[in-house]
């Protein structure tokens, strides 16, 4: 039970930037708008398993990247339940995914050199 | 971890959510359990012929429990509000009150509310003639089949209407209002629709803003123009002496832009010692104004808080 525990606490140490990051990519990589429900989805297909991060916890990071201008949103009325709010990366966005991009390369590639015991 | 049991609908875990929320500002709550519903009742679609609980039960370890949800909305939170917050005035240790009176030129918000005063006069009366033209015409159209699907636009209307005015008072004054709008909740028919929008209190709190927005919106923007003017002459009192001496304004002149220094340039004649004084006082005029802006602004945003906000919390 202590190791499951302190898996868990790793795993979310970890995601909080890491979620920003592949959120946008999945936005980035998308050629339509996307609501919640609909990334949520394309990321449990690769998620599944021993789920890295809960699905919930992806909405407050959409409205993160939303409010400081990485994403646009928009709301459309469905007539099969709530409106959606559909999601579109925007350029910022786009500039800071290659920057947040190279940053992660780096630092998997420099945890792996002493991880894998590559290093000096 | 999990301080309740395992919710069997949707509406529990709502319910859930909000207390695993509380203490947080009303408009985050809205925000999360807008999120959190649509999630969940996309999922409940896509699972025909499963109960909402079954379909709970098998996302619960996926999607996340209530208190995991909610203390992700709680660590974003910190996180957004450094990201949007105006840079506030630098502050001075126990600043002399001639700083803390003069500096509040230095205040973006106040600059803001300024400016939202003088646009709450055309916001005000569209926000009127909206609520006015809005209900006399669902009153009169209701004996028609027509009555009822208008009622329900004109409050879908009302609803994005007050969410922007939400945004804007989120930019001018800080005030944290909803980015989401009001989630219309289980789809049902047209009577369970407009049953839920009339025991809303927040639906009829809105239109009450709305309504208020007119004698407030001529107020504020009274004050503002009325303020401007009065301090921003008198401010300009020794630029009206100069003017004259220089023969630009003046009973010989046809320069009317500074018609009220004109009407002091006649009383006080050449006197520049008036002009300093009426100096002196437009500028005291032109801080008092920037004060009460500000003192505007933070109480407006309360209030729109209270009926915008509050009453769906």
């Amino acid at each position: 039970m202590e190791d499951e525990g302190q898996g868990r606490k790793f795993q979310k140490d970890l995601n909080s930037g890491l979620v920003a990051l592949v959120l946008l990519a999945v936005l980035e990589r998308s050629p339509e708008d996307l609501y919640g429900y609909e990334i949520a989805k394309r990321l449990q297909k690769a998620n599944e398993g021993d789920a890295l991060f809960k699905e919930g916890t992806i909405y407050p990071v959409l409205r993160t990247l939303s409010a400081t201008g990485l994403l646009t949103s928009r709301i459309v009325p469905s007539y099969s339940g709530p409106p959606r709010r559909y999601y579109r990366i925007t350029d910022e966005g786009r500039a800071v995914l290659q920057q947040w991009n190279g940053i992660w390369r780096q630092t998997r590639d420099f945890v792996d050199r002493f991880v894998e015991g590559t290093a000096p | 971890m999990n301080r309740f049991s395992a919710p069997r609908s949707i509406d529990e875990y709502l319910k859930q959510l909000r207390a695993a929320l509380e203490g947080e500002d009303p408009s985050l709550i809205q925000d999360a359990l807008y999120d959190a519903e649509e999630y969940l009742r996309a999922e409940v679609a896509a699972h025909p012929g499963k109960s909402e609980a079954d379909v709970l039960e098998l996302i619960a370890s996926t999607y996340g429990a209530p208190d995991e949800v909610a203390a992700a909305y709680r660590d974003t939170e910190v996180k957004v509000k450094a990201a949007l917050r105006t840079p506030p005035p630098r502050r001075v240790e126990n600043p002399s009150s001639a700083r803390r009176f003069f500096g509040i030129f230095l205040d973006a918000r106040a600059y803001t509310s300024l400016f939202y005063m003088l646009l709450t006069l055309a916001t005000g009366i569209l926000y009127f003639v909206l609520v006015v033209v809005g209900l006399s015409l669902s009153a009169g159209l209701a004996i028609l089949i027509i009555g009822v699907p208008f009622f329900l636009v004109f409050i879908g209307i009302t609803r994005v209407v007050s969410l922007g005015e939400g945004r804007l008072i989120e930019a001018i004054t800080g005030e944290r209002m909803p980015r989401r709008p009001v989630h219309p909740g289980p789809p049902g028919g047209w009577g369970a629709r407009i049953g839920a929008m009339l025991s809303d209190a927040r639906t009829w709190t809105t239109l009450l803003y709305f309504v208020l927005m007119l004698p407030l919106g001529i107020c504020y923007f009274v004050i503002a123009t009325v303020g401007l003017s009065i301090g921003g002459n008198l401010a300009l009192a020794p630029v009206a002496v100069m003017g004259n001496a220089l023969g630009l304004i003046g009973d010989d002149s046809g320069f009317s832009a500074f018609a009220l220094g004109n009407h002091f340039f006649r009383l006080t004649g050449h006197s520049w010692v008036a002009a300093i004084f009426m100096f002196v006082i437009g500028v005291f005029v032109l801080t008092l104004l920037m004060h009460v802006a500000r003192g505007i602004g933070r109480g407006h945003a309360r209030l729109a808080k209270a009926l915008l906000v509050e009453p769906g919390a």
